[in-house]
């Protein structure tokens, strides 16, 4: 039986189907108007093409932007949020912070809920989730009856101390189930997020409760279109964490939902790095309009719950909503091939944060697009052809590119030449990405030399070599079908889902017991999910984490928790957080207590198998490479580059750098002193012989 | 700072240079947000009560994290070169570090650790990193304006070695414990300045093996010449000419009169604070380190926000004072509250703008932050540092942002944490309705918070010396309406209600509880131009009308120029 991937992104939907013996690509644009007529057309062409139907399909892997895009674009449901007397506008104050200390100008996201929806009820819990007051049956009604006259479409529940007792949360939700009618859905900011932190519980929550009555309605919407064509397999959903749901599941909780694509290009760079071995792997997606860098060691992604959706100035940290939910941890860079190149009020080269994006595009575009982007550079380099992009259906405009670069860059920068301009803008985005991968690897008391670099994404494969380089990284991985990776990961996830909890308590004196209880309801609900997903007698297996930090600190690390043994004793977590606390910032503080902030648990199915797509062996010699001239910023002129197909390659093919390696979605730059061969799998090694300065 | 034409660069340098520039900026950040994420004290952690930065080997700023508030970025700036007076630089040898919290020198209270280390290339001096945070206790009567001098603040230290040739000070570090309330947390702290300035040194000096530097001198160069370029160009646009404003603040227990007079002239902004009223007895002077932070940022931030924080942008601000005066206090005056003095500084630097600039400076704003600092004795002590927020003053072409802190850069303290690291209750945390001032743009509003003991049994001692704007509120500007003054008051079990008036001491007694209504922002343009679909909005969201809880709550008078 087939498997099929369907990744709905903002211009292209990407399906990829697993026969069982190869995988194929196949790309079509988005309907936004109805993303699943769109998903139908590519699944229906992609069978058609291999003369399979949905009958032969045993699952399809699903991941969607959509609950982020209503977020972006505020087309959510009619939300009431209901939270404790006294504080109806923790949703609206927020951090109460300005996220740019000298932006006076500067405006925050505007609150998922305005304040008339934003409804109270007479109770309160303390922080040992002692009830302090409750609220009376009479209260309840009054509450329920005020939230039904506000006719809602979607209710989010968000009392203080919740996650500490859900109590109070409970009770109003059956008042509310007694007085709403049967389509406006609940949620509750324990179960969504049982964290401490009312902003961002209540922010979870609301955005949750928001996206769902859509995303019910689209998920069910594509269900029953793809049965109605015969499919009687299963349908699971890519969530932000990096393993795969149920469409219950999906429905119930959305908002994990929000990251699935960025999941799924991480979920690849899981699966290579486990198929060629590499321990520790610097992920790098690079698109249209930003990049994203993700770490994976020993296969595993870094994963995190702090998280920011739609933000909404200038795409500043700190300008979107909070969503405590797990997600693969990315780093997010405003550069992509999109990004605007200009000289700032300084005199600098600056690229990004304002992409020309899909339209008008880039100036080479040819559709009205006038200012100077990272692909005009590419393509001013002499890196990308103006004949063979998106395999040969469009022409790049090299003079229009060059145009650009003279008017926005060379001249206000007083460059000799638009090469040298559009070296300088490949540099500043090329070091963007490295410093975000320093600074990141910096909080994580990670050693960069120490990792590979895959590149994946339309645009990162002509940067990879160049950041690489910077972060003292010699050997770059391209994996095959590299342009659809996101896709590819979908197929390559495991079911997995993960709970959390807060759960604050002094080390000292924890013992074996005391988390047993929490730990086994936790695991009870995490592999209740995952069961769902999974065939009967499926093995499914559990990580824990603890967080732990030292008492009157903010921040928490993570820690891995010996499930036999569960904090079997305070000491051996407290040694195991000393020693990552020792990594991370270099000293460790032994007279302070250390205490537990939270748990987390995932319960993980089985990985999925998945074909490799090894090129042909090819016989006798390859043919004779054709020339290039790229322009070359050490060499301050133009070096030549052999220019070779990457299908033309062959299994096992070694060449020396400098080359030019097009394909269908993208195109991979070799550098001088780099070399590439292709591995067996069919994925792209770049390696560098000699450690770069 | 003199601003030097950039010497001919080639291609390769002006693309290297950037890239170094951007990379430098990077290294603070990431520094600011590694002490970020270690330091301790839930005010400090929450708000990003710190900064960090790289300097040259004289000592001049070359970048700095944003992360922080004004008041430490802005400091810092002149620590280094302070610093370096006592301990001269040609003393200083590799695994050395400065450490000092001399009000003076460093952020203007003893609270704020300023470390100090320099960075070796190749067996030279090639710079510093330096980094500052606030420590939670620091000794002497904690937080609070009562202390007569700066010797009954707190411990305090001059400009010593915190490691000396790789060596730990571990008698100094016993010092600081011996005087802390919460030794450990105040010794950890310490050591993450340092170890935080360690990582940074490593990132710079990597830098530097990159791109065979030998030194830092032509890269400072770039960056000086090109901020002092652009910040210079930025106050050309402003008309030249000599502009004068004044503010009165409710004072410790008398107002306080602060005056300025800001001449623009040939790209330059100088500022003479001349006039104010002298240093008082009492903890909210401010030392002139701190007035000038506050005041240039208030200036940088209308003006030439665009350049990023180095000696050359904020060397074409100047602001001086006569000495003696509250925002020139001299040691030992008092100075642990010295931000009530130092955040009203932005308000009376853009009140000049304005007349400069007519429309297009933000009206008043809440000003200082009120710090809630709440203690209890008895069997389980514990002493809490919390924010109340008050409204920003509405902008040009928006309203002011809603209990948001300006000038500061802190948040708040979130109320399921607050009440989990201190035995108390917050029953109330929200807007003020009808606090901002009317406006063809609203002035931001101010909130009301009531917190109580946990326990029934239990009284509170509360420091008001952070409660400023309790007389008059902030002013609304072309046309505006004022903002509501803040109110505070104590609520006692019987319905008797207590009002806050100085800045002083108060007991709240077991079962009473504290209630304060934070100050609004004050409007911009006149009322009747707001948008009827904006007056609509605020109606429907209650937002209007004081709320009926607070029956001692007045509605926003008219303004001071209606």
């Amino acid at each position: 039986m087939s498997r099929l991937a369907v990744d709905i992104g903002g211009t292209f939907t990407d399906v990829v189907l697993d026969r069982g013996s190869e995988l194929l690509a196949h790309k079509v644009l988005t309907t936004p108007d109805a993303p699943e007529r769109g998903a139908m057309a590519g699944v229906t062409e992609i069978l058609a093409q291999e003369g399979l139907e949905l009958r032969d399909v045993a699952m399809v892997v699903h991941g969607t932007t959509l609950a982020t895009n209503a977020l972006i674009e505020r087309r959510g449901a009619r939300t009431v949020l209901v939270t404790t007397e006294g504080f109806r506008d923790i949703l609206e104050m927020g951090y109460e912070r300005r996220f740019d200390q000298y932006d006076l100008n500067l405006r925050l996201p505007e609150p998922l809920v305005p304040r008339d929806l934003r409804l109270t009820l007479p109770e309160r819990m303390n922080a040992a989730g002692e009830v302090l007051r409750a609220p009376t049956n009479a209260e309840l009604a009054e509450t329920a009856a005020r939230v039904a006259a506000a006719q809602p479409d979607a209710v989010a529940i968000g009392l203080l101390h919740a996650y500490a007792n859900p109590a109070h949360e409970a009770l109003l939700a059956e008042a509310l189930a007694a007085h709403l009618p049967g389509e406006v859905t609940i949620c509750k900011s324990h179960e969504v997020s049982p964290e401490i932190r009312e902003y961002e519980r209540l922010s979870t929550v609301c955005a949750n409760a928001y996206v769902r009555p859509l995303m019910q309605r689209y998920l069910r919407n594509f269900d029953t279109a793809l049965r109605r064509q015969g499919f009687g397999g299963a349908l699971l959903l890519m969530l932000s964490g990096g393993g795969l749901t149920t469409l219950e599941q999906a429905c119930r909780i959305p908002i994990r939902l929000v990251e699935s694509g960025p999941a799924g290009g991480v979920a690849l760079a899981a699966r290579v790095a486990r198929e060629i071995d590499a321990p520790r792997l610097l992920a790098l997606d690079m698109g249209g309009t930003t990049a994203k860098i993700a770490f994976v060691e020993n296969g595993t992604p870094d994963r995190t719950r702090r998280f920011e959706v739609a933000r909404a100035w200038r795409d500043m940290k700190g300008s979107g909503l909070p969503v405590r939910v797990p997600t693969v941890e990315l780093v997010e860079i405003g550069a992509g091939g999109g990004s605007i190149a200009h000289r700032d009020a300084l005199g600098r080269i600056a690229v990004g944060p304002r992409s020309a994006g899909a339209e008008p595009g880039p100036a080479c575009y040819g559709r009205g697009g006038e200012r100077a982007t990272v692909t005009d550079a590419n393509l001013a380099l002499g890196k990308l052809r103006a004949d063979r992009f998106a395999r040969g259906r469009m022409t790049l405009d090299t003079e229009a590119a060059r145009a650009a670069i003279a008017a926005d860059v060379q001249a206000p920068m007083g460059l000799s030449s638009v090469e040298w301009a559009a070296a300088g803008i490949c540099e500043l985005g090329e070091e963007a990405m490295a410093n975000a991968a320093r600074v990141h690897a910096a909080e994580r008391g990670k050693t960069l030399a120490q990792f590979q670099l895959l590149a994946s994404g339309g645009a990162a494969p002509l940067h990879a070599a160049r950041i690489a380089t910077k972060l003292g990284i010699t050997r770059v991985i391209v994996p095959t079908l590299a342009g659809v990776g996101s896709a590819v990961g979908f197929l390559a996830a495991p079911v997995a889902y993960e709970v959390a909890r807060s759960i604050l308590r002094p080390l000292r004196g924890l013992h074996g017991g005391t988390l047993a209880e929490e730990l086994e309801r936790m695991e009870a609900e995490a592999r209740a999910v995952v069961a769902g997903a999974l065939p009967a007698q499926a093995d499914i297996r559990t990580e824990v984490h603890a967080e732990l930090r030292y008492v009157g600190q903010g921040h928490a690390l993570q820690v891995p928790l010996e499930r036999a043994s569960p904090g079997a004793d305070g000491a051996a977590l407290r040694d195991a957080f000393e020693a990552l606390y020792e990594t991370v910032y270099n000293v460790t503080l032994p007279d302070l207590e250390v205490e537990l902030v939270a748990l987390s648990l995932t319960a993980i199915g089985p990985e999925p198998d998945l074909p490799a797509s090894p090129p042909p062996a090819r016989q006798g010699a390859a043919a004779k490479a054709q020339q290039v001239a790229v322009f070359d910023p050490a060499e301050g002129a133009p070096v030549p580059h052999a220019l070779r197909a990457r299908p033309e390659l062959a299994l096992c093919d070694a060449l020396p750098g400098p080359a030019i390696l097009p394909e269908d979605q993208t195109t991979t730059h070799v550098p001088p002193g780099w070399q590439v061969q292709v591995h067996p799998l069919g994925h792209l090694i770049l390696t560098c012989e000699e450690a770069p300065a | 700072m003199k601003a030097e034409h950039p010497p001919a660069m080639d291609d390769a340098a002006i693309i290297s240079a950037t890239v170094m520039w951007n990379r430098l900026i990077s290294v603070c950040e990431e520094q600011a947000n590694a002490l970020l994420r270690v330091a301790f004290g839930a005010v400090v952690r929450e708000a990003g009560d710190l900064s960090a930065g790289v300097f040259d080997a004289q000592g001049r700023m070359m970048a700095q994290a944003v992360t922080g508030t004004p008041g430490h970025v802005n400091t810092m700036a002149r620590s280094v070169v302070a610093m370096l007076r006592h301990v001269p630089a040609e003393t200083l040898r590799e695994g050395d570090v400065l450490v000092t919290n001399d009000p003076w020198l460093g952020a203007g209270h003893i609270f704020d650790f300023v470390v100090v280390t320099p960075v070796f290339h190749a067996r030279t001096l090639v710079g510093f990193m330096a980094s500052t945070c606030h420590v939670v206790d620091v000794g002497g009567i904690g937080w609070s304006a009562e202390a007569r001098s700066v010797f009954e603040e707190g411990v305090l230290i001059p400009v010593t070695r915190l490691r000396a040739g790789g060596r730990l000070n571990e008698d100094l570090l016993r010092i600081v414990a011996a005087n802390s309330r919460v030794p450990h947390e105040a010794r950890g702290d310490i050591i993450s300045l340092m170890t935080c300035n360690d990582e940074g040194a490593r990132r710079l000096q990597a830098l530097m093996e990159e791109y065979a530097l030998p030194d830092l001198g032509p890269l400072a160069d770039f960056i000086f010449a090109r901020s002092a370029q652009a910040a210079e160009a930025a106050i050309r646009e402003l008309p030249e000419g000599r502009y004068r404003n004044e503010a009165e603040l409710d004072g410790y227990d008398s107002p306080i009169r602060l005056c300025a007079e800001m001449e623009i002239r040939d790209g330059r902004i100088r500022v003479s604070l001349a006039g104010s009223s002298p240093a008082i007895a009492k903890g909210i002077n401010c030392p002139l380190t701190y007035t000038q932070a506050y005041a240039s940022f208030g200036i940088r931030a209308a003006v030439a926000a665009h350049v990023p924080n180095n000696a050359a942008s904020l060397g074409l601000v100047e602001v001086d004072a006569p000495p003696g005066l509250i925002v020139s206090a001299e040691w030992p005056s008092p100075v642990t509250a010295r931000h009530v003095v130092g955040q009203a500084l932005p308000d009376l630097m853009l009140g000049c703008l304005a007349q400069a600039i007519p429309g297009k400076v933000l009206a008043e704003s809440a000003g200082a932050l009120w710090v809630l600092a709440i203690s209890g004795d008895g069997a389980r002590p514990f002493a809490s540092l919390n924010v109340a927020l008050g409204g920003m003053g509405a902008r040009p072409d928006a309203d002011g942002l809603s209990t948001t802190a300006f000038p500061s850069g802190v948040g708040s303290v979130p109320v399921e944490v607050a009440e989990t690291v201190a035995p108390l209750v917050y029953r109330r945390k929200e807007f003020a309705p009808g606090s901002g001032g009317a406006g063809r743009y609203r002035g931001g509003l101010g909130q009301q918070i009531e917190v109580a003991a946990a326990e029934d049994d239990r009284a509170l001692h509360l420091s008001a010396a952070a409660f400023e704007r309790l007389t008059t509120g902030a002013a609304g500007r072309e046309g505006g309406a004022d903002g509501a003054p803040g109110r505070a008051e104590i609520r006692h079990a019987g319905g008797k209600v207590q009002p806050i008036t100085t800045k002083g001491h108060y007991l709240i007694p077991p079962g009473a509880s504290l209630w304060v209504q934070t100050p609004g922002g004050g409007g911009f343009g006149p009322g009747a131009e707001r948008a009827p679909e904006a007056s609509a909005r605020d109606a429907r969201h209650g937002l209007l009308d004081a709320d009926p809880d607070s029956t001692t709550l007045q509605r926003p008078t008219g303004g001071k120029t209606p």
